[in-house]
Formats: structure tokens, C-alpha cells, sequence
């Protein structure tokens, strides 16, 4: 695929994965709210918010730090689109089908915290800053998880290609192989995107935090490029986990984005249904209990891997 | 024209963002706007695009109130909603640009304000505070540092963040902070002066009522001291106060969706929807994380009356002691532990007590009574929960002490009239 081309199919796909994710956070806000149930009012709303908020102007803080506050949600989209290309859609469908997607996508997350943190650094305000350094500790507190079940995946495929990672599932998908690994890693994909009960650093007791000082495009770019992070997150969960592009009866790429959507509705689904955590038991839950339970997933996939070694 | 025009018509079905200020009298006005589709109240101003003021404004929420004004990005709206044929407010002069609206129309006006908004037909670029430096320039460097050692600088007036002990015994920088009175979260009026390391709270002071001396709505509760009143009346009253509570308590924690239906029941709830807010409660038990959320937090064992001391297991209700509540079999209902989860609890088995009660009452009356139990305890009497918030949330987490602070279900309104009126 030429470069061209694979980044519009980047973009494409990832507007379509950001449409499709609001559109269902509002239908199940609508849902769960019991406010009338308009499917076609809540499909528009999206793009009318949007576009209301592209029509508004930029508010202004005083003294930010100007170039950093207009880097952040690049620098997110961007790491999310980096997730998003090494994940192949069906087989030679990618991107970037690198040798080590994984790695790839292991990287681009880790640096989600850092744009992040520049987020809240920069409106030079108390709840964003708060907010910031909030997300340095959930991030500390998820990206062990997330790398370790990773690494669990890519042992039965004996590669850290994300393309062989699916392949390796032709028969049994990972969930089932590793049935820590998936529950993990949507903890870690909810904490990288801060959704729902990880949405710590955007919390209600923080104004907002990141989010509290920004209006406009500056306010759309931001919600574009969390939910572009979501997207990722999905889409890597339903190729390492879920088998990706294998299933009977539809063509690979279907089942690829049916995978993905599955687990974006999960994920809604999660944020209507629990609160926010507080940032003090999640960052003990994660040391006492997650990463234990991922170095865990790791050992058995290991021994699995052992067992089944010729 | 023609493309910018088209685009602000699709965008004007979008819900108009308001961050929603509740002035004195409009605590429960306010909150109704979280139901109104079209309107879609915002956690800051900054994310909003109108300044909704509902009810009276004062001495003391004025000047933060121009503060959020300011923030809301120019060209931006104002609104004043008053009821029906309710004196001016003096002090909305002070808010540039501000429309005034009366009674059920401001849904209406703020929509169709919007839509001029979005379309560029805005003109709202006064601000209410002068855009000037709050004091001159008194740092060296070019970002305010200098002076004496690193943190030596007065940048405009501001020192720099200073260094403390902290709670692990390391020197970390503290903030001081000043939150509320119109923060979100928080009841309206609530200021809070915080001195911050890192996201603990070292020390808590409450800033003065911005409501002492302006009146409050006459409820049925107060009406209560005075002459008879149905016993339904009260009870259902007392059922919707902890459901718009819980509406409050659930959006503060993340859940907006489940938030609206609690408000949604908590505006029309009747004594026949005793089994709705059975539902509700049995949905809030089934895991949600509530436990992580309020378990052990913000921990009060005394006895302090209303349903903050029924959580802690003390069963002190003022009904108890009244014929016509006991003719009806009335016990009052109790939690183990007093912290935040059985506050909460204690509050939605109240509500679900309450109309259980209304539809048994029929259309008995009670009073004139002595000593009337409001939604948050006896009117008039018992220590104010207000003064104990400085011990209760020192070295709490932020999050913690917006949990505890929440769980409270503080009225600021009713404090300062109870401040005012001898026992």
C-alpha cells in the first residue's frame, strides 16, 4: 500500500471509529437516562456538537504555555493514529504490519501521558494541572498491564507482528487462550483513553480537569483525539484478543470492524455502568492486584507456550 | 455567508453548552436544566457558550459569578432565569450583557440566543472584570521566576508556590486555593479555601456564606413550624430532596445517564413511585464500584441528626416523637459505618421510605410541630454540618473530599437562614 494511501485509510478509518463512538455514548446515555429514545436525533449529534463547537472561538488563559496547549491533542491523535496503523484490518490489510507492531503500539501509548500531562500543564490553571499529574499516576498504574498481557499474546504466535498475533488465533482466539488477558487490557485501554470510570484526569471533582480550560476547536480536537485513542485501544483489543480477522461466513475486514465495534459497545456499555474510581484505590488496585494477575498471564502463557513447543 | 449560515443551522440542534449557576432561590430550578435536552450544563465555563444564572445573585456570589462570566469564550450569552412576577435583581447590572427572562420561557430564549451565537451574530465581548494584571509586574525572569532562591518571584502580584511538610514528611510545593462558591460539584455558595500539595488537601477553611442575609424559598418543611400541613405533602417533598441529591451525587461520579433518571423521578416522583425508587436503589447495589467510591470516606460517627447521623447507625429522627407519624407505624431507618457509601444509602431508603409513607398517609395533617426533620435534619436545631467540614476534610485526597463534600448534602441557603434565626 503506498504511504498515500495508508494514511487515508488511517484517517478514514479513524472518523469512522470516532462517529460510531459518540453516536453510541449518546444512544446509551439516552438509554440508560430514560429520555425519549430518538435514534435518528442521536446518530446527527455528533456531528451538530462538532460543528457547534468548530463555529465557537478558542478561550484564552492567562499566561499558557501556548505551543505545548496546541500540541497536546496532536500529539495524542497522533499516537493514536500510530496504534491505529500498526492493525491490520485482514491479512497484508495494515498500515504498518511491522515486524513489531506490538512494540510499535506499546510505544505510541506509553506517550499518551505525555500528551496528556501537556494538556493539563499548559492552561497554566489549578484543576488541569491537578488533572495532569492525576494522569501520571493512572498511566504508571496501567501501562504494566498493558505491555505484560501484550507480551502474553505474542507468545503462542511467537512473534510481536500484530498480523501473526491474529494468525496464531485461527483456532482458539487468545480470550478464551489467556482468559486473563482481555479483562486486563480493557482496563488499560479505558485508562489510556480516560473513559468511564478512568476518566480521571476529565473528572466532574476536577471542573473537567484537562478539559476545563478549553473551548472551540481546541475543546473538539481534544474529545477527537481521546476518542481516537478509544478506537485503537478497540481495535487492538479484537485483533490480539479476539481473533481478528478470522470468523465464518463474512470477508476478514468485516469481522475485524464488527470485533471492534463489539468491544467500543463494551466499553460504552462500562462507562454508563460504574463510577469514577478514585485515583488513590486505582492506583493501588493496579499495583496489588492487576499487575500481579498480568505477570500471572504471563508466566501461563509462557508454560502454555512450553507445553505446546514440539 | 451562504456555507457558514447552512452549517449553524445543523449546528444549532446541538444542545446549547451553559454552565449553570444556582443564585439564592434556585437550587432546585437549577438542577432542572439537567433534564432539558436542548440545554447542556457544563463542568466549567470555558466549555460553555452561555452564563445561566438561576435566581438571585448576592454581595457574595457576584464577584465569582463575573469571574465565570468573563471565562465563558467571547462573544458569549448571559442569562438571569427569576420566577413569574419576581422583583428585579439589583445586582444583575453588574453582569454585561445579561437578559433577564421570568418564568417557563428561558429554555426558549437561550435556544434561540444560541443559534444567533453559533450563526456570528453574537455581540457579547464586554467582560465584567477589567482584563488587566491583578497587580504589576514583580518577577525577574521571564516567566515571573527571580527574586530570592528559586521560588523567590511575586509574579503580578501572585507569590509562587511555596514548600511544606507533607503528610509523608517530604517538602513539596503547596498551592492555595480558593474553589467555589460556583463550583459545580459543590452545593452553590460552598467556598472553599484549600491549601494543596500535590492532590491532598493540608488544610481546609470555609469562606464566608454568600447567602447569609438574602432570603430563602418557603418550603413546605418550614411551613410545617407554623400550621398543619399533609403529611403526604411533606413526605413526598422529602422523597424528591434526596432524589435530586442522588441526581447531583451520581453525575459528580461519573454517571450522567443513571444521574438524569434519579433527578428525572426526583422532579415528579409521587407517592405512588415507592417501586421505582426500589428499582433505582436495588441498580445502585448491583456493583457499581459505589463501595470504591465513597467506602470509608469522609467517615462521621457523632450524632448529628437528619440522615447524616441516621448513617451512622443513630436512629434520632424528630418524626419519631410525633403521634400522627407513629399512628403510621413510622421507624426511622438506619446504616452502619457513617461514611459516604451510608450516607448515600441512607438517603435513597429515606426517599423509598418517604413515599411508602405519603401513600399511606392519605391526606392526614400534621403540625404545627416544634421541631420539623427536614431532608437534612431537624430545621433550626443541631450543630451545622458546615462548621465541622474543615476537621472532616483535612488531609483527604481531592477526590475524596469532593466525595465527602457531596455526600453531605449541604444547602447553603438553609444554612445561612438557620445561622440567622435564634434557636
Amino acid at each position: 500500500m503506498s504511504a498515500l494511501a495508508g494514511v487515508l485509510a488511517t484517517v478514514a478509518a479513524m472518523g469512522i471509529g470516532v462517529y460510531l463512538a459518540a453516536a453510541l455514548d449518546t444512544l446509551a446515555g439516552r438509554a440508560v437516562g430514560g429520555g425519549r429514545l430518538d435514534v435518528g436525533g442521536a446518530l446527527a449529534l455528533p456531528v451538530r456538537r462538532g460543528l457547534a463547537l468548530l463555529l465557537r472561538p478558542r478561550a484564552r488563559t492567562e499566561h499558557p504555555d501556548a505551543e505545548a496547549w496546541a500540541l497536546a491533542p496532536a500529539a495524542l491523535a497522533g499516537l493514536a493514529a500510530v496504534g491505529l496503523a500498526s492493525i491490520p484490518l485482514a491479512p497484508g490489510l495494515a498500515v504498518a504490519d511491522v515486524s513489531a507492531g506490538i512494540v510499535l503500539f506499546g510505544a505510541a501509548m506509553a506517550l499518551v501521558m505525555v500528551a496528556v500531562f501537556l494538556q493539563g500543564w499548559s492552561a497554566n490553571s489549578v484543576h488541569p494541572t491537578i488533572a495532569g499529574y492525576r494522569f501520571v499516576a493512572q498511566a504508571l498504574s496501567y501501562e504494566m498491564p498493558l505491555a505484560l498481557v501484550l507480551i502474553g499474546a505474542a507468545l503462542p504466535a511467537e512473534s510481536l507482528s500484530v498480523g501473526a498475533i491474529v494468525e496464531s488465533q485461527a483456532h482458539l482466539w487468545n480470550a478464551i487462550r489467556q482468559p486473563l488477558g482481555m479483562p486486563l487490557f480493557l482496563v488499560a485501554v479505558a485508562g489510556l483513553a480516560f473513559w468511564g470510570p478512568l476518566a480521571l484526569p476529565e473528572g466532574e471533582d476536577l471542573a473537567g480537569g484537562t478539559s476545563a480550560e478549553i473551548s472551540g476547536a481546541a475543546r473538539l480536537a481534544w474529545r477527537v483525539a481521546q476518542l481516537m485513542v478509544l478506537v485503537a485501544g478497540a481495535a487492538m483489543t479484537a485483533a490480539v484478543f479476539l481473533g481478528g480477522w478470522h470468523g465464518p461466513w463474512l470477508p476478514g475486514p468485516a469481522w475485524s470492524v464488527l470485533k471492534t465495534v463489539a468491544v467500543l459497545v463494551l466499553l460504552v456499555w462500562a462507562r454508563h455502568r460504574f463510577v469514577r474510581v478514585p485515583i488513590e484505590r486505582f492506583v493501588w488496585v493496579s499495583w496489588v492486584v492487576l499487575i500481579p494477575l498480568a505477570l500471572l498471564d504471563v508466566f501461563l502463557a509462557g508454560a502454555q507456550a512450553l507445553w505446546a513447543a514440539p | 455567508m451562504g456555507v457558514r449560515s447552512a452549517l449553524a443551522r445543523l449546528a444549532a440542534g446541538a444542545p446549547t453548552p451553559a454552565f449553570v449557576v444556582a443564585g439564592a432561590g434556585g437550587r432546585w430550578a437549577a438542577e432542572q436544566l439537567w433534564l432539558e435536552p436542548r440545554i447542556a450544563p457544563t463542568p466549567s465555563p470555558r466549555a460553555a457558550d452561555a452564563l445561566v444564572v438561576v435566581g438571585y445573585l448576592s454581595e457574595g456570589l457576584l464577584p465569582a459569578v463575573m469571574l465565570a462570566h468573563d471565562q465563558v469564550a467571547p462573544p458569549r450569552l448571559a442569562f438571569q432565569w427569576l420566577p413569574d412576577g419576581a422583583p428585579d435583581d439589583p445586582l444583575a447590572a453588574m453582569v454585561p450583557g445579561v437578559r433577564v427572562v421570568e418564568g417557563g420561557s428561558l429554555v426558549e430564549v437561550v435556544r434561540d440566543a444560541h443559534a444567533g451565537l453559533l450563526a456570528g451574530r453574537g455581540d457579547g465581548h464586554e467582560d465584567a472584570w477589567p482584563d488587566v494584571e491583578p497587580a504589576p509586574w514583580r518577577g525577574v525572569g521571564p516567566y515571573g521566576q527571580g527574586g530570592k532562591g528559586m521560588t523567590g518571584g511575586v509574579p503580578y502580584g501572585r507569590p509562587l508556590t511555596g514548600r511544606a511538610d507533607d503528610r509523608d514528611g517530604l517538602k513539596l510545593d503547596r498551592l492555595d486555593v480558593r474553589v467555589g462558591p460556583v463550583f459545580p460539584p459543590f452545593p452553590s455558595g460552598l467556598e472553599l479555601v484549600v491549601g494543596l500539595q500535590g492532590d491532598v488537601a493540608q488544610d481546609v477553611s470555609v469562606a464566608d456564606n454568600p447567602f447569609e442575609g438574602t432570603a430563602v424559598a418557603d418550603e413546605v418543611f418550614r411551613r410545617a413550624l407554623r400550621q398543619a400541613v399533609p403529611i403526604a405533602e411533606l413526605e413526598v417533598a422529602r422523597a424528591r430532596s434526596h432524589l435530586r441529591w442522588l441526581g447531583g451525587a451520581l453525575r459528580v461520579a461519573g454517571l450522567h445517564a443513571l444521574g438524569r433518571r434519579a433527578l428525572s423521578l426526583g422532579v415528579r416522583a409521587a407517592p405512588g413511585d415507592a417501586d421505582r425508587v426500589a428499582r433505582l436503589r436495588r441498580s445502585l447495589a448491583r456493583g457499581r464500584g459505589l463501595r470504591w467510591l465513597a467506602g470509608a470516606v469522609g467517615v462521621l460517627r457523632e450524632d448529628l441528626g437528619g440522615p447524616v447521623g441516621r448513617a451512622a447507625g443513630h436512629p434520632r429522627d424528630a418524626r419519631s416523637e410525633v403521634d400522627e407519624y407513629r399512628a403510621l407505624g413510622f421507624e426511622p431507618v438506619t446504616q452502619e459505618g457513617g461514611d459516604a457509601l451510608a450516607r448515600w444509602r441512607q438517603r435513597v431508603a429515606e426517599a423509598e421510605q418517604a413515599l411508602r409513607l405519603a401513600r399511606v398517609a392519605g391526606d392526614a395533617t400534621v403540625g404545627p410541630l416544634d421541631v420539623v426533620e427536614g431532608p437534612r435534619g431537624p430545621l433550626g436545631t443541631g450543630p451545622l454540618l458546615l462548621d465541622l467540614l474543615p476537621d472532616l476534610l483535612v488531609g483527604m485526597e481531592w477526590g475524596d473530599l469532593v466525595t465527602t463534600v457531596v455526600s453531605l448534602d449541604l444547602d447553603l441557603e438553609e444554612a445561612a437562614v438557620r445561622a440567622g434565626v435564634p434557636a
